[in-house]
C-alpha cells in the first residue's frame, strides 16, 4: 500500500483517537475522585455539541464571522456542559454517595436517556441529523494520496493541547493536588483542610468540559451531529478508558488512540467500512481479558 | 483547648463511645489510653467529623466545632496523625508534603515550613522524591507527622502512632513527639503503649468499652494501682 495512503489513514485515525482520549479522561476522572461510572458522559458530549449549534444558529442572524462564532461557541459550550457536570454530580451522584455504585451508574444512565430525548423533542426537528457549520479554514496539502487538512491539524493540536492542560492542572495545581488527594485517600484529604465536595464538583466540571470540546470537535470534523451521536461516543470513551486502566490519565490517551487505531486497522483490512467497530470491539474485549486491570494500571504510578 | 462534653457516638445501632468527656490542656500532652476496640479511633473520629456525633459536644478554642465540616475542623488548627499513618501512597514525600500545607496558600511560608520539617526529619529531605507508598514503615511514619506539621497546626491529634513499628522506631516516635510538645504543640496522643506514653504525657485517660474509667494527671494514673492491675498489665 501507498505511503501516502496509510499517512492519511493515521491522520484520521488521529482526530478520532483524540476526540475519544478527551472523553475517556472524562471516565478516569470521575472515577478516580469517587470510584464511579457516569453513563451520562455521552449524552453530556451530545448536548455540548448542541449547544455550540444552537449558539452558532443565534450568531448567524447577527452577522459574526466565523472565527468569533468558533470561539464563542467553544466558551461557552464548554462552560455550560462544565456547570451540568457539576450539577449533576451534586444532585444525582454525590447524594448517592453511600449507596451502591451500580445506584450511580443507573441514575446517570436515566439521566443521559433524558438528555438525549429532550434533545429529540425540543430542538428543532431534533430526531433528525443536523447539519453542523464548517467553521475551521478549509485549505488543506497533498503529498501524493495524502490530503492533509488543515481542519485535522487544528483539531488535533486543540485536542492534544486540553489533554495536556488538564494533565497540568491534575499535576501542578492547588485544585489537581486535592483531586488528587481526594482520589486517593478521601478522609485523609479532607484530614489536610480539603473541602471533598467542592473538589468533586470541580472534578466533574473538568470531565464534561472536555466531553463538550470532544462534540464541539466531533461536528466540525464531520459537519454533521445527532441526538444520539453521545452513544457510540461513551461506550468507546468508557472502553478506551477502562482498556487503557480506569484512574490513569495515561491510560485513557493510550485507550483513546488505541481505539482509533483499530478502528483504522479495521477499515483497511476489511473494504466494508462497518465491520472496523466490530473489529476494535472485538480487540479491545481480548485486551480486556488479556489484561483486566488495563494496559497501563499496574505501570502507571498515579491514580489521576 | 479542646473540650468534650458528653459525647455519645457510634455506628449503626450501637453506641461505641458513650457520655464522654474529656479535656486537652493547651500546651501539654494528653494521652488516652485503652485496649483495643475500646473506641479510642472512634472518639477521635468524632472530634474531626469523620464521624457523626450522637449526642454531646466537642468545643475548640471555646467555639462549638460539634457539627463542622473535617475541612472546616482542620483549617481551625486541628491536625490529626491519623490511625496506619495513611501517607498519600502514589504521590511523592515532596507532594504529600504539600498536601499537609494545603491551606496555606503563601508559597513562601510554606518554603519556610518545609525547613522545618526537615530540620526534624532530615530523612524526608533525602526522599524527597520518593513516591510515599514505596517508603519503609518507620519513614511514613515520619513523613505522616511531618505532613500534619506543615498545616501549623495548634492542636496535633496521634491515633496509635506507633503502631506496627519496630522497637527502635517507637522509641523515636516518642522522643518526636515530646520535642514537638516542648516547642510549645498541644498534643492527644492515643497509645496502647502504656509505659512509654505515661512517661511523655501529662494528663491521661482511660477509655474502656466506650467509656473513661480513670482520668487525671499522668503521676496520678501510674499510682492507681486498681488500673496498673486492670489496663497497664504489670508496667
Ligand atoms: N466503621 C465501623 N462500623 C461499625 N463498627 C465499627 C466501625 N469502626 C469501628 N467499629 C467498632 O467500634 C468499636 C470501637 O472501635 P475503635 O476502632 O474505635 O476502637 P479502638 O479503641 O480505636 O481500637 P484499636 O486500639 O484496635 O484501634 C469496635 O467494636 C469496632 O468493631
Ligand atoms: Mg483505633
Amino acid at each position: 500500500m501507498d505511503l501516502g495512503f496509510i499517512a492519511q489513514y493515521f491522520v484520521n485515525g488521529l482526530v478520532q483517537g483524540i476526540t475519544y482520549a478527551l472523553v475517556a479522561v472524562g471516565f478516569t476522572l470521575f472515577f478516580g475522585v469517587l470510584d464511579v461510572i457516569k453513563f451520562s458522559h455521552g449524552d453530556v458530549l451530545m448536548l455540548g455539541a448542541f449547544t455550540a449549534l444552537a449558539l452558532f444558529l443565534g450568531l448567524d442572524q447577527l452577522a459574526s464571522p466565523a472565527w468569533l462564532s468558533l470561539i464563542i461557541m467553544l466558551c461557552i459550550g464548554i462552560l455550560a456542559m462544565g456547570l451540568l457536570g457539576a450539577l449533576l454530580c451534586k444532585f444525582l451522584v454525590l447524594p448517592l454517595k453511600e449507596s451502591p455504585p451500580l445506584n450511580t451508574l443507573l441514575i446517570t444512565l436515566m439521566f443521559g436517556s433524558v438528555i438525549r430525548e429532550s434533545v429529540r423533542l425540543f430542538f428543532p426537528n431534533g430526531s433528525n441529523p443536523k447539519p453542523f457549520p464548517a467553521l475551521l479554514p478549509e485549505a488543506s496539502i497533498n503529498w501524493g494520496n495524502l490530503n492533509l487538512r488543515l481542519d485535522s491539524v487544528i483539531l488535533i493540536s486543540t485536542g492534544a493541547l486540553a489533554i495536556v492542560v488538564t494533565h497540568l492542572i491534575i499535576q501542578k495545581t492547588r485544585i489537581g493536588l486535592a483531586i488528587r488527594a481526594v482520589a486517593q485517600d478521601e478522609e485523609t484529604a479532607r484530614l489536610m483542610g480539603i473541602d471533598f465536595k467542592k473538589t468533586v464538583l470541580a472534578t466533574f466540571a473538568l470531565g464534561s468540559g472536555l466531553a463538550a470540546l470532544s462534540g464541539i470537535s466531533t461536528g466540525l470534523y464531520y459537519q454533521e451531529i445527532n441526538f444520539s451521536m453521545g452513544l457510540m461516543l461513551g461506550v468507546i470513551g468508557f472502553s478506551a478508558a477502562v482498556v487503557g486502566g480506569l484512574g490513569s490519565i495515561y491510560g485513557a490517551i493510550v485507550g483513546g488512540l488505541l481505539f482509533a487505531f483499530l478502528q483504522t486497522l479495521g477499515a483497511i483490512w476489511f473494504s466494508v467500512p462497518a465491520y472496523k467497530d466490530v473489529f476494535a470491539f472485538a480487540v479491545i474485549i481480548i485486551l480486556m481479558a488479556w489484561r483486566p486491570t488495563g494496559l497501563l494500571a499496574d505501570r502507571s504510578a498515579e491514580r489521576v | 483547648m479542646l473540650t468534650i462534653h458528653n459525647l455519645t457516638a457510634g455506628y449503626d445501632a450501637a453506641d461505641v463511645v458513650s457520655d464522654v468527656s474529656l479535656e486537652v490542656i493547651k500546651g501539654k500532652i494528653t494521652c488516652l489510653l485503652g485496649a483495643n476496640g475500646a473506641g479510642k479511633t472512634t472518639l477521635i473520629r468524632s472530634i474531626l467529623g469523620l464521624n457523626k456525633i450522637r449526642s454531646g459536644r466537642v468545643s475548640f478554642d471555646g467555639v462549638d466545632i460539634s457539627s463542622f465540616a473535617t475541612h472546616d475542623i482542620a483549617s481551625r488548627g486541628i491536625t490529626c496523625v491519623p490511625e496506619g499513618r495513611r501517607v498519600f501512597a502514589k504521590m511523592t514525600v515532596r507532594e504529600n508534603l504539600q498536601a499537609g500545607a494545603f491551606l496555606e496558600r503563601d508559597s513562601d511560608v510554606v518554603a519556610e515550613r518545609l525547613l522545618q520539617v526537615f530540620a526534624l526529619f532530615p530523612k524526608l529531605e533525602e526522599r524527597f522524591g520518593q513516591l510515599a507508598g514505596t517508603m519503609s514503615g518507620g519513614e511514613q511514619a515520619m513523613l505522616t507527622i511531618g505532613r500534619s506539621l506543615m498545616s501549623n497546626p495548634s492542636l496535633m491529634v496521634f491515633d496509635e502512632p506507633s503502631l506496627g513499628l519496630s522497637p527502635l522506631f517507637v522509641k523515636e516516635n516518642f522522643r518526636i513527639i515530646k520535642k514537638i510538645n516542648e516547642k510549645g504543640m498541644t498534643v492527644l496522643l492515643v497509645e496502647q503503649n502504656v509505659r512509654q506514653t505515661l512517661a511523655i504525657a501529662h494528663y491521661g485517660y482511660v477509655l474502656s468499652q466506650g467509656k473513661i474509667v480513670a482520668s487525671g494527671s499522668v503521676d496520678a494514673l501510674k499510682d492507681n494501682s486498681e488500673l496498673r492491675a486492670a489496663y497497664f498489665g504489670n508496667a
